[in-house]
């Protein structure tokens, strides 16, 4: 069925567009509670597994979404996302250290920052997650810190200074 | 990745959905957008293109009531090139969309919706095109419908 808009059929109308449909506010307030009681409904329906499927999902974007940008925020480090990823499901650390097999100490120091996670460690936090949030998101937050330290930590500068020679001259000579 | 698909290849193409800059709107003409698009800018605009190229692919306004939980699809449209049986490249729409549920469950988490307010001769289509529940005049995704979405473009 062709409308006589345009050259589109419905189908393939709907394939394309969405229109804006302006409402007056007494039809939109009545649309918005339609919304509203068909979500309650569907909500009462909700199951325990898909409200932490779709917390691992958040947790998941927020993660690719930070490690993307510019910004670097010191309270957004490997450890506090994955601090969060372990309230998702576990009361206490230890039960989540056994489950991916990390020494309980090993996963206390990488959640205080005094250890960076390994590969394994990446690895295995991607099996967990049955893959919901794939090794490399991990890696990429992972990557945004030890990017910021390398860039800001001038006193390891500094100490590596002594350790060079035969430095290339590039210096230019005017002409 | 989110992939759209080149229709006259079968080959999957790498698409970036990302905010729409200002200096974007120069580029943005009725003609081929179909909508004033500078009427939107109170909303958060996305734009829809190949990672390969700047070419506007598909455009999506989103309006976000915090309140409800809920981000909105006020607007949407395919460049177009990409309408109707002679279109260049398929799932364009279905992967801002898509894009749209990421963004809810960003701000939401497991009370994120996605809802849309369609003409009503349209609203079947949607329905069936992207598993959308019906709510009377708008439809809407949320929990399984919404995961079904994201999990489909690959969001």
């Amino acid at each position: 069925m062709k409308t006589n808009e345009n050259k589109f059929t419905l189908a393939e109308l709907a394939e394309s567009v969405v229109f804006e449909n302006r409402l007056t506010p007494e039809e939109r307030k009545s649309a918005d509670i339609e919304l509203a009681e068909a979500r309650r409904k569907n909500r009462e329906r909700i199951t325990g597994n898909q409200q932490l499927y779709a917390q691992v999902l958040q947790l998941r974007f927020l993660m690719e979404d930070y490690a993307k940008s510019e910004i670097f925020d010191q309270e957004l480090s490997f450890a506090s996302f994955l601090r969060k990823y372990i309230r998702l499901n576990y009361k206490v650390n230890k039960k989540f250290a056994n489950d991916i097999d990390l020494k309980e100490a090993e996963l206390s120091l990488i959640l205080n920052r005094r250890r960076l996670p390994n590969e394994k460690t990446i690895v295995r936090l991607e099996l967990h997650s049955n893959a919901m949030i794939p090794a490399i998101s991990w890696y990429r937050v992972l990557e945004k810190e030890k990017e910021h330290e390398l860039l800001s930590n001038t006193a390891f500068r500094q100490k590596q200074d002594k350790h060079v020679k035969n430095r290339l001259n590039l210096e230019l000579q005017e002409v | 990745m989110m992939e759209v698909l080149l229709l006259k290849t079968g080959e999957p193409k790498n698409i970036v959905v990302e905010q729409l800059e200002d200096s974007d709107f120069k580029n943005i003409t009725k003609s081929r957008y179909h909508f004033n698009w500078e009427e939107q800018k109170a909303n958060d605009v996305f734009k829809l293109r190949l990672i390969e190229s700047d070419e506007i692919l598909g455009l999506m306004s989103l309006k976000v009531h915090r309140d409800e939980m809920r981000i909105e699809i006020v607007l949407l449209a395919c460049s177009i090139e990409n309408m109707g049986k002679n279109k260049i490249y398929d799932r364009i729409a279905g992967n801002l969309i898509a894009f749209a549920c990421r963004e809810a469950i960003k701000l939401f988490g497991a009370d994120a919706c996605v809802s849309l307010l369609p003409k009503t001769e349209l609203k079947k289509y949607y329905i069936s095109q992207y598993g959308m529940l019906d709510a009377g005049r708008q439809i809407y995704v949320e929990s399984n419908s919404l995961f079904n979405l994201i999990k489909e473009y690959k969001v």
